[in-house]
Parts: structure tokens; C-alpha cells; sequence
């Protein structure tokens, strides 16, 4: 045992974070995997980075079949890997949605920007569970990142795991050109932030504003009032450009026909009054 | 004698035929050094004679090189003469002596009165001496070596006119006695009565200047020699002299531009960036007097005190250029482009008084302050930490050197609130990339201020907030390591974690980490080790950075921290520089486990 622990680096052990492998295999089983073979699980264990990566690759390519990797992958994650490897190994690891998320937490501050990336893109797949706090924590962090990729990624990633207490600092990171952040706060806004995101309509680029405006429009009723949804139909096509047409005449056509009727008169009447708008092609 | 206004040219009938009490030609090269004997009978003729003040007073250049403007410093109405000026006026005593338009012309320098003028035939003034009642002007001839000195009293009356192949220096005169240096090593005493040589000095420096100051008589142009009783003993050393202390000062300033030739009459670089002092009062011992010196950097005035050595007593950050001033007995006089004459005092840099006007802007400034002693109601007295956070936020890129003088000054002043003034610069967003550096490198040797550094680790780079600056956190490694402060561990372990650290930040952190961490870094020492391990080689500061940690592992992590190590060497991803300093971590402390313990010798005291 403690030769194998060697193997996956010293610093596992003062972590106690190295799972037995049986621990693996019982892990693996328990989530319905066991396609990913024993040999391969082995090989993650290698000394050979080499060796590691194909490992890693045969994982991915199992796919969820490959739970039974999940806790050595994080194992290794945890013990420390060179900056290829150590991207491939997140990549490889949240592709097999594991439950525990803490892996990749010390990435989200690595000093390569790719790996940062990898980490806050993982970490958005959070599922439902104690690891959500952490992982919004950690992303919300991720918003004052000195790489614009990390940022937008966060941003992102944010919307993705329902971080509603992270609404304000999107606006903030919004409002600095992180223009990922306009969706997720469609996605997550109360009455006053989504009033607060449709009144920055003419300040952000349109193909900006508009990837947060949809999805408060879609989104229900109970979430975001019939009356603001038809106040911001309304204040794009006060927009009055081909843009604004375009946009308004895709939402027409998705338009579920049991949505709001308020709202799709809105839109069939800011379509027609914008048909005939100037700009673009 | 001549009458005034005869060409200059045309006094053949005055040019000195030499003899007197050299025994040579007027400034003859064959002269030999005579122990001091004849320039010590000058000194004794000269010992009972009373050197008159010169005048306390401001002129300036102005409207292209067509007037000069002028003003009094201790009271009275400014005054302008309009005359075209080729080369930089000169006060000497009581008048102002400038050349241009073919002419050389003297006015009164507290009302501006023309009191004579003389054709030149286009000879540029260089120098001038007046003792009250004769003026002696040296003027550079239009192409080749040698000079022309004349003589002229004060009511025009040329009284001598001597055209040596030598290249005469800046004259000064007292009691008709003509004080001329030349060839660089030379004073030559010419009795303008008759125009003999009556006394030669050899002094051991280059000298170019003779000018009177406080009531005595003074050459120079790298330090200063009175001329007194020691005088004689010059050729031997042994003369009064004084110098300033050396100093790297910006733009490497010069208490006096070689006296033998012209300067323009519009000011250059050399007028904005120069040096001031004063000698003491001639019944001292020779030394500079208020133990100050000045020193301009276009807007940037520094006071420097002489001994125990030179360094910066104060700074002042000026509206405008310096272009011109003097040192005056207990302040600095400062005349700019504006045209604004402002006195500053000796020890604290404060403005004393109010601010005399010339009127209009101004090409160049001479100042004379012999007799005035700079008084006043002071204004802007600030200590010395807040003159040069002033002196450091100001934007004007020309004053980048002369800032990076104070940054260095800054990093050496011992108070704490020299740390925060270089903290507060250190993340001004604003502040140009070289002066940063400075910054930086000034934080580094900073011995004092260690609360307010590990405040300043406790920033970070924040995107969302704008700080975009992160702080200084290498130079704050150095610093808080050198003065080993074991609290700041927990911050600096922080930035072990910060992407928007330099490579050069995290290495300079575990460097100091390696000695101030305790117990409670334990585990992010571990966490970065395992993260880079086997970082590349390129860039090197991490792995050097990857090294220290290990360090303090093997200080502070008992046996996992040592099977941490172990673990990293048989990797072979692990990275070779770090694989060989873990080794030798390794070794070292097996040696030291290994050695015997050492008992007291019988002689040791319990």
C-alpha cells in the first residue's frame, strides 16, 4: 500500500485524500461502471506520465462507463500533476461527473490559465449537492481572475450552477466587458436585477444584451412578471434597428403557444413596427 | 585714456606690454611657478581692502533674446532694458554686464540705467568682475583661440584692452585689481591702471571662474579657494578649498559650466539641471555655508546637506523650469521660465516670503543674492516623506531621473511613513513602468514599515473592483525576509495561490517563506508543492520557488512533509532542478541528524 501511494506523489498522503483501489472499484460499481477496464486503472497509477495520459484517454473514451476511475483520477488530481497532464485529468474527470467536486478546487488558482479553465468548467458541472456552495464560491472568486478566459468561463459557469447570490458581482463583471455574464444573470435575476440588466439596453452591445434577455423572457411567468417581460419586448423594439428585428422576429417564431398572449402581442407588434428598421444586412 | 565708444578693435594703444610683478608677459606661458610669492604680495596689498557686496537681484533674458529684464531681490521696482543679447548676461557687483548687437553694454542691476556700451565687432561675452568703479569683461573671440579682456570704468572709459592667444575665464575685480583666470590652472592679478601682470597663482584644479561672494574673493569651478593669507601656498595644496561632497545626482549637474567660453543667452539643459552653494563668511573657517547645497532637475529642487555626507534634506517640486538661482545666506534663490523668482529655505525647503515677478517668461535667469539673507514667512513647510510622495506623483515624464533619485533617497529614510508613500506607489495605476521599478526596487530595502507591508499582501489583484495593480509582493518578500517577520507568513503564503503574481513574485514569497513560515503554513506549503512539482523548467522562478518550499517542508513538516520529498525524487515527472535540491535538502539533514551533539568545553562558562 504504501508503495502505491508513492506512486500517486508524496503529497497524497498528507492530504489523505488517496482512495485504496478498492475503494475505486467499489465506487465504480456503485455508480453501474465496470467497463473501464482493471488494466487501465492501473495505468493511472503509472509512473510514466505517458502512460497516465492514455489512461486518462481510455477513461474519457468509456465515458460515464468509466466511474470506476473517478476516485484515482481525483487522487492523482489532488497529489499533483504537470500542467498537460493536469488538464487532461480535470477534462477526463468531469466528464465522469463525479460527485465529489474538491479535485479540482486548487486549480481554479493555477498558474497556467488553460488549467484555470479546465478547473471552473468542471466545477460548473457541479451537481445538485454540498459541492454547489463550493463550487459557486469558487467561480464567483473566479469573476476577479486576471485572464479574460477564466472570467468569461466563470461567468458562464456561474448561470450554469444557479448562483443567484452571484448576481451582483455578474453585473460587475458585466459591466467590465465579461459580456458572459449577461446570460447568466437572464438566467438567474429577480424583478429588480433582471429590471436592472434590461435598462443596460443601448449601453451593452445588442448581441451582448440580448444573450440575457432571452432567457428571462422564456423564462416562467412566476420568475420574471408578464408585464416586465412585455416591458422589455417592448424596449427592444424601442431599439427600432434591424438588429432589434431579427431578434424580436426569432423570439415571434419560438414563441411557445401556451406562453403569455401579452407577450406575443408584444412581439408580433414590435416586429411589424421594426420590419422596416435601418442597419445590418 | 580712451574715450567711451572707440572701437575695441582699435585699442592697440592700450594692450598691456607686460612686466610687473611676475617678470613676465601678461599671461606669458613661460612664467615658473613662484612659490606663491607674487600672488602673496597681492593678497597683503589687498589684506585692509573692503570688497564690496554685489548686487541682490534677478535678471533674466527676455522676448527672444531682445531685452533683459530685471528686479531686485530686497525690494525695489524691476526694470527692463531692451537690447539684443547674444550670450548669457553676467552680474557682476553692482551692474549687469551683457554683449549683442555688436556691442558689450553694462546697465545698474537694481534700476537697469545703461551706464556704458561699447562696440565689439561681434565678440561674445563670457565673463565679467566689477569692484564698484572699473567693470573687466572677457569675451571669446568669433573662431579660434584666445580671448579678449577689457577694462572699462564706469563711466566708459575703456582702460584697458588685452587680447592673449590664451583662453581667459570668468574675471572678478577688486580694487582695480584684476583676478583672470586661464588655461585652466591659471589666476593671473592684472593692475588695470597700468596692466601689469602683478601677481599669477597656480592652483592644482581646474579653475575657470574668479567671482566675489560675501565679501571675499573666491576661484574656482569644481570646488572653491578663497583667496586669503593661505593663498601663496596654492601651487602646494595647501590654499583654502572646499568642494561638494560627491553625489549621483540626475543628469550629473555641475556647480559652474567652464568660464572660458560663451554660454547661450537662451538657457539649455546644463541651466536646468545644476548645482548651487555658497562659501562661508569670510571670517570662518571655509566650508558651505548653511552645511547646504542645492541642486535643480528642471522642476525638481533638491537641498543636500554637505556633511557627514551628501544627502537629501528636501525636495520641491516647481510650477516651472529652474533655469537660473543662487544660494543664498540661509535659502536657495530660484528663478524660473515663468519668470517667478522664489526663495526657499536651507533646511526645510519651505518658500519664504512671497514671489517676486520679472514680468514676463523668461530664456534664461541669473541670479546674484551676495549680501541678502533669505528670510520670510514660510510656506508648504512639509517633512520629507510628504515633499517626495509630491515631488513622485507628478506626471511630467522629464522629471522620471530626477524621481528615481528620490525613490532611492525614500528607501533609505528609516520612518515608516516612507513605506506607505512607496506602497501607495507601488499600485498607482497611473505611474510610469521604469519609475515603478524604482518603486519596487526601493520597497526591497526598506527596513521599517513592516505592519503596513503585510497590510498591503493582504491585496489582491481584483478584477471586479479595479485593482489591477497587484501589490508589490516580490519586493515586500525581500523586505519582510530581511527583517524576519514571521507574522507576515500567512499573507505571503496567500500569494503562493495568486495567478496574477509574477513568476518573480511566488519565487521571491516561498524564498521568504522557506525561513518565516510556521507550523500553520503547513499545509499550503504541501498544497503548492504537489501542484508544482513538476512544473517546467521554463519559467525557472517556479521551480526555484518549488525548492524553497521544500525547504520549509523539511523545517516544518515532520514525516509526511518528508515523505512529501521522497515521494517528489523517485518521481520522474518531477522536475529536475527540484529533484536535486530536494536531494540536497535530504542530505543536509541526514548530516545534521548525524552529528554528534557538541558538549561545552571545561572552559565554557555554564
Amino acid at each position: 500500500m504504501r508503495r502505491a501511494v508513492w506512486k500517486l506523489g508524496g503529497a497524497a498522503i498528507l492530504a489523505g485524500v488517496v482512495a485504496s483501489v478498492s475503494d475505486a472499484r467499489a465506487a465504480g460499481e456503485a455508480k453501474g461502471g465496470g467497463v473501464f477496464p482493471a488494466a487501465s486503472l492501473a495505468k493511472l497509477k503509472s509512473d510514466d506520465p505517458a502512460v497516465v495520459r492514455a489512461a486518462l484517454d481510455d477513461a474519457r473514451l468509456a465515458g460515464v462507463g468509466a466511474s470506476a476511475a473517478i476516485p484515482a483520477i481525483g487522487a492523482l488530481l489532488k497529489s499533483g500533476l504537470s500542467y498537460p497532464l493536469a488538464e487532461a485529468a480535470i477534462d477526463t474527470l468531469a466528464e465522469l461527473e463525479p460527485r465529489d467536486n474538491s479535485p479540482f478546487v486548487p486549480y481554479a488558482l493555477h498558474r497556467v490559465p488553460k488549467v484555470r479553465v479546465a478547473a471552473i468548467r468542471a466545477l460548473a458541472k457541479t451537481p445538485s449537492g454540498p459541492g454547489m456552495a463550493t463550487a459557486a464560491s469558487v467561480l464567483q472568486a473566479a469573476l476577479r481572475d486576471p485572464d479574460v478566459l477564466v472570467r468569461g468561463t466563470a461567468a458562464t459557469g456561474l448561470g450554469a450552477l444557479k448562483a443567484i447570490a452571484a448576481v451582483p458581482d455578474l453585473f460587475l463583471a458585466l459591466d467590465r466587458h465579461v459580456y458572459e455574464a449577461a446570460s447568466s444573470i437572464g438566467e438567474l435575476c429577480n424583478p429588480a436585477e433582471c429590471a436592472m440588466l434590461t435598462a443596460r439596453i443601448g449601453s451593452v452591445p445588442f448581441d451582448v444584451i440580448t444573450t440575457g434577455l432571452e432567457p428571462m423572457l422564456f423564462r416562467p411567468d412566476a420568475q420574471v412578471r408578464e408585464d416586465v417581460k412585455v416591458a422589455i419586448v417592448t424596449k427592444v423594439r424601442d431599439v427600432g434597428t434591424r438588429e432589434a428585428n431579427k431578434f424580436l422576429a426569432n423570439l415571434q417564431r419560438r414563441w411557445s403557444k401556451t406562453g403569455s398572449a401579452a407577450v406575443k402581442r408584444a412581439l408580433d407588434a414590435g416586429v411589424i413596427a421594426t420590419s422596416s428598421s435601418p442597419g445590418g444586412a | 585714456m580712451t574715450r567711451r565708444g572707440l572701437a575695441v578693435v582699435g585699442l592697440a594703444a592700450l594692450v598691456a606690454c607686460g612686466g610687473g610683478g611676475t617678470g613676465y608677459g601678461v599671461f606669458s606661458t613661460n612664467w615658473n611657478d613662484d612659490d606663491g610669492k607674487s600672488i602673496d604680495e597681492v593678497e597683503k596689498k589687498l589684506a585692509g581692502v573692503p570688497i564690496p557686496l554685489g548686487a541682490d537681484v534677478a535678471v533674466g533674458v527676455a522676448g527672444h533674446g531682445s531685452r533683459l529684464v530685471g528686479a531686485p531681490l530686497a525690494g525695489g521696482s524691476r526694470w527692463s532694458f531692451a537690447h539684443a543679447i547674444d550670450a548669457r548676461p553676467v552680474v557682476a557687483g553692482g551692474v549687469v554686464v551683457g554683449s549683442g548687437g555688436n556691442e558689450v553694454f553694462a546697465v545698474d542691476a537694481l534700476t537697469g540705467k545703461l551706464l556704458w556700451h561699447l562696440p565689439t565687432g561681434g565678440l561674445a561675452l563670457h565673463g565679467a568682475g566689477d569692484d564698484g568703479t572699473v567693470s573687466v569683461v572677457t569675451m571669446s573671440r568669433a573662431a579660434g583661440r584666445g580671448s579678449t579682456l577689457l577694462a572699462v570704468a564706469h563711466d566708459g572709459m575703456v582702460l584697458r584692452q588685452i587680447d592673449p592667444s590664451v583662453s581667459l575665464g570668468a574675471p572678478a575685480v577688486v580694487n582695480r585689481i584684476a583676478f583672470v583666470p586661464w588655461d585652466n590652472q591659471y589666476v593671473s592679478a592684472l593692475d588695470v591702471t597700468d596692466g601689469a601682470e602683478v601677481g599669477r597663482l597656480l592652483l592644482r584644479e581646474k579653475t575657470s571662474h574668479a567671482w566675489t561672494s560675501g565679501g571675499a574673493l573666491y576661484f574656482g569651478e569644481l570646488g572653491l579657494f578663497r583667496f586669503d593669507a593661505k593663498i601663496k601656498n596654492a601651487s602646494r595644496g595647501g590654499a583654502d578649498h572646499v568642494a561638494l561632497p560627491a553625489k549621483a545626482l540626475p543628469g550629473h549637474p555641475v556647480l559652474f559650466q567652464p568660464g572660458d567660453r560663451a554660454v547661450a543667452a537662451s538657457s539649455g539643459a546644463a541651466d536646468k539641471v545644476r548645482l548651487y552653494a555658497r562659501p562661508t563668511a569670510p571670517t570662518e573657517v571655509l566650508a558651505i555655508a548653511d552645511g547646504r547645497f542645492y541642486a535643480t532637475y528642471f522642476r525638481l529642487l533638491y537641498g543636500l546637506t554637505v556633511s557627514p555626507r551628501a544627502a537629501l534634506s528636501w525636495v520641491h517640486t516647481h510650477a516651472d523650469a529652474i533655469v537660473g538661482g543662487a544660494a543664498a545666506a540661509g535659502g536657495f534663490i530660484a528663478c524660473d521660465e515663468a519668470g517667478k523668482v522664489t526663495t526657499f529655505d536651507a533646511g526645510t525647503g519651505a518658500t519664504l516670503g512671497g514671489v517676486i515677478d520679472l514680468g514676463e517668461p523668461v530664456e534664461s535667469c541669473v541670479v546674484s543674492a551676495d549680501g541678502l539673507r533669505a528670510t520670510g514667512a514660510p510656506h508648504d513647510a512639509l517633512p520629507l516623506v510628504e515633499q517626495i510622495r509630491v515631488a513622485l506623483a507628478d506626471r511630467d515624464l522629464e522629471l522620471g531621473a530626477g524621481q528615481a533619485l528620490l525613490l532611492r533617497e525614500l528607501g533609505e529614510l528609516p520612518d515608516e511613513a516612507g513605506t506607505a508613500v512607496l506602497l501607495g506607489l507601488a499600485t498607482d495605476p497611473h505611474l510610469a513602468a521604469t519609475v515603478r521599478e524604482d518603486v519596487r526596487a526601493a520597497l526591497a530595502t526598506r527596513r521599517s514599515g513592516a505592519p503596513a507591508m503585510i497590510a498591503a499582501l493582504g491585496k489582491h489583484y481584483d478584477f471586479l473592483h479595479d485593482v489591477l495593480v497587484p501589490p508589490p509582493v516580490a519586493p515586500l518578500a525581500r523586505a519582510l525576509l530581511a527583517m524576519n517577520i514571521p507574522s507576515a507568513a500567512p499573507a505571503l503564503a496567500r500569494h503562493l495561490f495568486d495567478p496574477a503574481d509574477t513568476d518573480e513574485d511566488v519565487r521571491d514569497v516561498a524564498l521568504a517563506l522557506a525561513t518565516l513560515a510556521g507550523p500553520s503554513e503547513v499545509p499550503d506549503l504541501l498544497r503548492f508543492f504537489a501542484l508544482y512539482r513538476d512544473a517546467p523548467e521554463a519559467p525557472e522562478a517556479i521551480p526555484q520557488a518549488v525548492g524553497a518550499v521544500a525547504e520549509a517542508i523539511v523545517r516544518l513538516g515532520g514525516a509526511p512533509g518528508r515523505a512529501a520529498i521522497d515521494a517528489a525524487i523517485r518521481q520522474p515527472a518531477t522536475n529536475a532542478t527540484v529533484r536535486a535540491k530536494l536531494t540536497a535538502l535530504l542530505e543536509a539533514a541526514s548530516v545534521q541528524r548525524a552529528a554528534p551533539s557538541i558538549k561545552p568545553s571545561s572552559t565554557s562558562r555554564e
